[in-house]
């Protein structure tokens, strides 16, 4: 059983129970011939609505989805299409980041007096949907020669600097010397397996505080510890994106302020070991043969099999380095040194640029290619700060069962997707997602788009105040950017 | 789970264009269907029958009705499988008439959809869990906001009824708009002689307790136990010794306080009983006009106070009542006629609003009965009325037709020649809305028997000439433009909703519409109840409405309130919010989005965790769509049941 062929297409619908739904009613009851596509699932409030429903029908084979509910101001439970509307006003602007046609997805507002409204609606998202065609299937898109190079590399431009990073190590130490005997642990960097690899230090003692290293192999963000370290008196010392994510930790209540001490260090810029990597094997060789690496500000040079190599920070430096509006703490009980003039000059990232050039059909194709690789390691989330479900999260869950162990791509993505909507409005970016990646998927460039529309909706950066409240747990009655309403 | 599924043709109804057989033999393909038929009326009694029967003969543990919408019918069927010994929720309804075969005609097509539909049914009904209601106590005791009309039956009823009332006047008497009318529509009969006796009621009625001055602060709790925090304003008069003799009135030197209950026609002193059968009849100083608290001394009331009843230093309180429901009364407020400007109200004192004429009217206002001009007191003989000012109106966002004002502009063209017998009066409508019991045969007495000229039009400009003011209309039946001299104009203002409903609506958490009145839960079948369980609606708070209407309301809002009662514990429903407390990690988004405060932080083994008060959620799911881990699963709609009606659509 499925739609009839060649007449109807998948249209799903979700109606409030109160307006919408009894307007779906009114309409049938006042005999207002419509579309036979629609397929409707009652829920008790359009705030019942995850928006994670709705990609996981367009992502399993609805052409449309319609979200229907009470008017502003009117609803059942007073507040539930005002969440709603954020939700899935930031949806609209989320699906083409997967290659899906933001018009196979509409919301509006129907009340259980308006039939005409409805069968007006219904009508017009039907012919919509019609006109569109069915949709492309992740599954069956094909990637357009030479798309996946035009994406990769192409990241570059002002990284932060003041050229001062190799004196201020001794200044930190000095610091953490300080105050080490008032807590129990302080976390840092130190020197990984090989001269690349640099790893979390957990400082209990001086003689640890000998291990203690600077400079931009300090990739890890230090404060995705802090909350299984709750309870303790926990020093950190952060770069300016791990600061971020130690605001978002405390304005979600997940770590306590008066037991972590923060040592702000102003950062310059972290090296991107994935594209060390690639660029090692454009030479024929590859990080597992790395034999001595020196790296500085400037740049990396690394000895492998007997021959040095030389690359430029702006070769190496990770992608969300470039343009950094944040390369000092934004919250610090200790600044060690002068701050780092920030790089951002208010551009949107080439990153950015590149996939908005993208067409549609080229951004699914892109999906499709990058999460075949996807081998569902759960390294990415599991390196995320901001992942606090730990051992709940949904994704390994029957249930709720979000999502099956199935081995498709639809799953696959349908994952990234579920840690981009959980992160909206939280994630500040940092990039471990990325960085954890073994398959090198570029997933942090979801989370930037989906920043980026958070941004234009509300005007709100996550982890830069630990007293706001994010913008999906929040509503105003009249929402400035937003204009629903066009069916 | 071995499931029923009951495909009905309502008559021709989904018959006529689904294909019930088809559908039927289709759903017995579904995992778990073990049986599935058509029938020809599935909720008439042989229908329901049949399902009871079919649950017991095959071992059925839930059931699937493919008919009307689960709005219609849910609850019927519910208490059959319930009738079969399953439980409630072991039910689910796939609605193939409104949704499918009233909308259109293609047989194929709807077939189809029906099928599906069913097959929605099926996965969800797969995921139902048995769910059962908690009981509660109820307190007994009702809160009425508003002294009004409808706030007084309400009250009276209750009281009537047994119940405890708490009945909450911001005003310092009760009695509301109908105490400022002269005399009433369609029996010409006088307001406060019918009125007063109720209000002296409400006074001496043992079950209720009296707040004037009070206003609601705030509103914790649920049905049958609701916590109401109230703001009782000072007075400045102890009213435990107060006994309303009126001496102070008399002596009082400062005589500029507005009058609002003359609808500021006119001051009073700053020491004042409103009304002679003002109820409670207790004295209030008004600190904006008294030289007490103008310039620190005078104390003239306080001198003569029999009583010793004046205590300038007395305080705001806050006072807590617990009850089991609240009856909202509040009344309406009169459109600002000012905001016409052509009709030059404001600026012209001679134009003025009914209900300001009617206090011009009532023995007990300001002229004592004697109909006079604001601007020099002489008498009017020609009196133009002008009706719809404020209602109908699209450009002021007023569309709405506030329903009275025909009727009282005939009373008052009918008084006018009952104070001044060689007057003339002129009244401008729209359209004569007269549909109530001896209504249109009142407005053709003004007209036939009293004279009065009804020209059918819209005012233009009001404007002044000499002691006079220049009507300036059309005549639409007659296509002529008219102009008419007028003495004195008085302008039919619309209802409106009162100034702070929006406000007490969200303290209440009941829904207001576009308008600012308060939305009742069904149109036309719940016409008392709101949204939010046991909070009812009476009088104009719910929309324009005339007396017998508000009257009415009360009465039917008091018998929604007594049904209430009439139970010692309540169910609750159990389609609410629960959270797996092993899943939560206590990070409380869902406490910060919650609407009704309902879930709270609880301390488990020394970990934060959210928890549900179940009496408190209305089950709106807002938590569950917050809660990235989905700890927060709102019953009978988890994540689970939503996911297997998607998947039910889109994978197949």
């Amino acid at each position: 059983m499925s739609v009839l062929t060649g007449k109807e297409l998948r249209i799903v619908g979700f109606l409030c129970n109160w307006c919408s739904y009894g307007g779906a009613d009114t309409a049938g009851v006042g005999r207002f011939v419509q579309p036979t596509d629609l397929r409707i699932i009652r829920v008790p409030c359009s705030g019942r609505i995850d928006p994670l429903f709705i990609v996981k029908a367009l992502l399993n084979g609805a052409d449309g989805v319609l979200v229907s509910g009470c008017h502003p101001r009117d609803c059942h439970y007073s507040q539930g299409n005002f969440y709603a509307r954020r939700r899935l006003e930031v949806l609209k602007h989320f699906l083409p980041v997967l290659g899906i046609d933001p018009a196979r997805f509409e919301y509006t507002w129907v009340s259980a007096s308006e039939a005409q409204r409805w069968q007006k609606v219904v009508s017009s998202f039907t012919e919509r949907i019609h006109k569109l065609g069915p949709a492309s299937r992740l599954e069956n898109t094909a990637l357009p020669d030479g798309l996946e190079k035009r994406f990769a590399a192409i990241a570059s431009g002002e990284l932060p600097s003041d050229g001062k990073a190799a004196t201020r190590l001794e200044e930190l130490k000095d610091r953490i010397h300080e105050f080490l005997p008032d807590l129990d642990i302080v976390i840092g960097w130190q020197r990984g397996f090989d001269a690349l690899h640099n790893t979390p230090l957990f400082m209990r003692s001086a003689e640890d505080l000998e291990k203690l290293v600077w400079g931009p192999l300090n990739i890890h963000n230090t404060a995705t510890y802090l909350p299984s370290l709750r309870g303790k008196k926990v020093g950190v010392v952060v770069k300016g994106c791990d600061s971020r994510s130690v605001v978002e930790l405390l304005q979600e209540k997940l770590v306590d302020r008066e037991n972590i001490v923060v040592f702000g260090m102003p950062c310059s810029g972290i090296v991107d070991l994935s594209k060390i990597d690639r660029a090692l094997r454009e030479r024929g060789t590859g990080i597992g043969r790395v034999q001595a690496a020196e790296c500085g500000e400037k740049g990396v040079t690394i000895k492998a099999g007997g021959q040095e190599y030389r690359f430029a920070m702006e070769e190496v430096a990770a992608d969300k380095c470039f343009h950094c509006e944040y390369p000092n703490a934004v919250l610090a009980d200790h600044l060690i040194g002068n701050a780092s003039p920030s790089s951002s000059n208010g551009k949107i990232s080439r990153q950015l640029a590149a996939f908005d050039a993208m067409s549609l059909q080229e951004r699914m194709a892109y999906w499709r290619s990058q999460m075949d690789r996807c081998i569902r390691c759960h390294a990415c989330r599991n390196a995320c700060p901001l992942c606090v479900c730990k051992d709940h999260c949904i994704a390994q869950s029957r249930d709720p069962h979000w999502i099956s162990q199935e081995d498709t791509i639809t799953e696959k993505l349908m994952f990234q997707v579920v840690h981009a909507v959980h992160t909206a409005g939280r994630c500040t970016e940092c990039g471990e997602c990325e960085r954890a990646c073994p398959m090198d998927i570029p997933i942090l460039a979801m989370k930037r788009q989906m920043n980026r529309a958070i941004r234009e909706l509300f005007e709100y950066k996550a982890g830069t105040d630990p007293e706001a409240v994010p913008p999906l747990l929040a509503f105003q009655a009249e929402e400035k950017n937003i204009h629903e309403g066009v069916l | 789970m071995r499931i029923g599924v009951f495909v009905c043709h309502c008559g021709s109804n989904i018959e006529g264009t689904v294909d019930t057989a088809a559908v039927a033999r289709a759903a017995l393909g579904f995992p778990e269907v073990a049986l599935a038929t058509d029938a020809m009326y599935t909720c008439s009694e042989p229908g329901q029958d049949a399902i009871v029967q079919a649950i017991r003969e095959k071992g059925l543990s839930g059931i699937v009705v493919a008919s009307c919408s689960p709005r219609m019918h849910e609850n019927t069927f519910r208490r059959a499988v319930e009738r079969a010994g399953l439980n409630r929720y072991m039910f689910e309804m796939a609605n193939i008439r409104e949704h499918v075969s009233w909308i259109g005609k293609d047989r194929e097509a709807n077939t189809n959809k029906a099928t599906e539909l069913v097959r929605m049914a099926v996965e969800k009904l797969r995921r139902n869990t048995p769910l059962f209601s908690n009981k509660f106590d109820v307190t007994k005791r009702v809160l009425v906001i508003g002294g009004g009309v409808a706030g007084i039956q309400a009250a009276l009823d209750c009281a009537e009824g047994g119940k405890e009332v708490v009945l909450v006047e911001r005003e310092s008497s009760i009695g509301g708009k109908m105490a400022k009318l002269d005399k009433t529509f369609p029996t010409v009969d006088c307001s406060s002689c019918i009125l007063g006796p109720k209000m002296v009621d409400v006074a001496q009625h043992p079950n209720i307790k009296l707040l004037a001055c009070t206003e609601l602060k705030s509103v914790g709790g649920y049905v049958g136990n609701f916590q109401v925090e109230l703001r009782k304003k000072a007075t400045y008069v102890d009213w435990t010794k107060c006994t309303g003799c009126g001496q102070c009135m008399e002596k009082c030197p400062s005589k500029k306080s507005e009058d609002r209950f003359n609808e500021r026609i006119g001051v009073t002193t700053a020491i004042n009983i409103p009304f002679p059968q003002a109820i409670p009849k207790k004295a209030v100083i008004d600190p904006a006009s008294c030289r007490h608290f103008l310039k620190g001394k005078c104390g003239v009331c306080a001198k003569v106070c029999p009583t010793g009843a004046i205590d300038y230093e007395m305080k705001e309180e806050v006072l807590t009542e617990q009850v089991g429901a609240i009856i909202a009364a509040t009344g309406y407020d009169v459109f600002d006629i000012s905001k016409i400007g052509e009709y030059g109200a404001g600026r012209y004192p001679d134009v003025i609003t009914s209900l300001q004429y009617e206090r011009l009217l009532s023995a007990s206002g300001p002229t004592g009965g004697h109909i006079k001009r604001p601007s020099d007191g002489a008498e009017p003989k020609t009196i133009v009325f002008v009706q719809c000012v404020g209602s109908r109106d699209k450009s002021l966002g007023r569309p709405y037709c506030s329903g009275f004002c025909c009727m009282y502009t005939a009373k008052q063209a009918i008084l006018t020649r009952d104070h001044i017998p060689d007057s003339q009066v002129f009244v401008f409508y729209m359209d004569i809305r007269a549909p109530g019991k001896l209504y249109d045969e009142f407005t053709r007495r003004a007209m036939e028997e009293y004279g009065a000229r009804y020209i059918r039009g819209r005012v233009a400009m009001v404007y002044p000439q000499g002691s006079k003011y220049i009507v300036r209309g059309a005549d639409t039946l007659l296509g002529t433009n008219v102009e008419i001299e007028a003495d004195l104009v008085v302008l039919a203002a619309g209802a409106e909703a009162a100034a702070g409903a929006p406000a007490l609506a969200e303290k209440l958490r009941i829904s207001y519409d576009p308008y600012g009145f308060f939305v009742e839960s069904h149109p036309k079948l719940r016409p008392v109840e709101t949204n939010t369980a046991g909070v009812y609606l009476a009088g104009s708070c719910q929309g324009p409405k005339d007396i017998p209407s508000s009257v009415a309301q009360g009465s039917a809002a008091a018998a929604k309130v007594l049904a209430l009662f009439s139970k010692d514990k309540l169910e609750s429903d159990p389609q609410i919010s629960r959270v797996d407390i092993k899943r939560c990690v206590g990070c409380g988004k869902c406490i910060l989005t919650c609407p009704y405060g309902a879930i709270k932080k609880i301390d488990f083994r020394g970990e934060p965790k959210a928890e549900v008060v179940a009496t408190v959620c209305q089950g709106c799911g807002i938590c569950t769509s917050t809660c990235p881990q989905g700890a927060a699963q709102l019953a009978h709609f988890t994540d689970d049941q939503i996911l297997a009606e998607v998947n039910a659509l889109c994978r197949f």
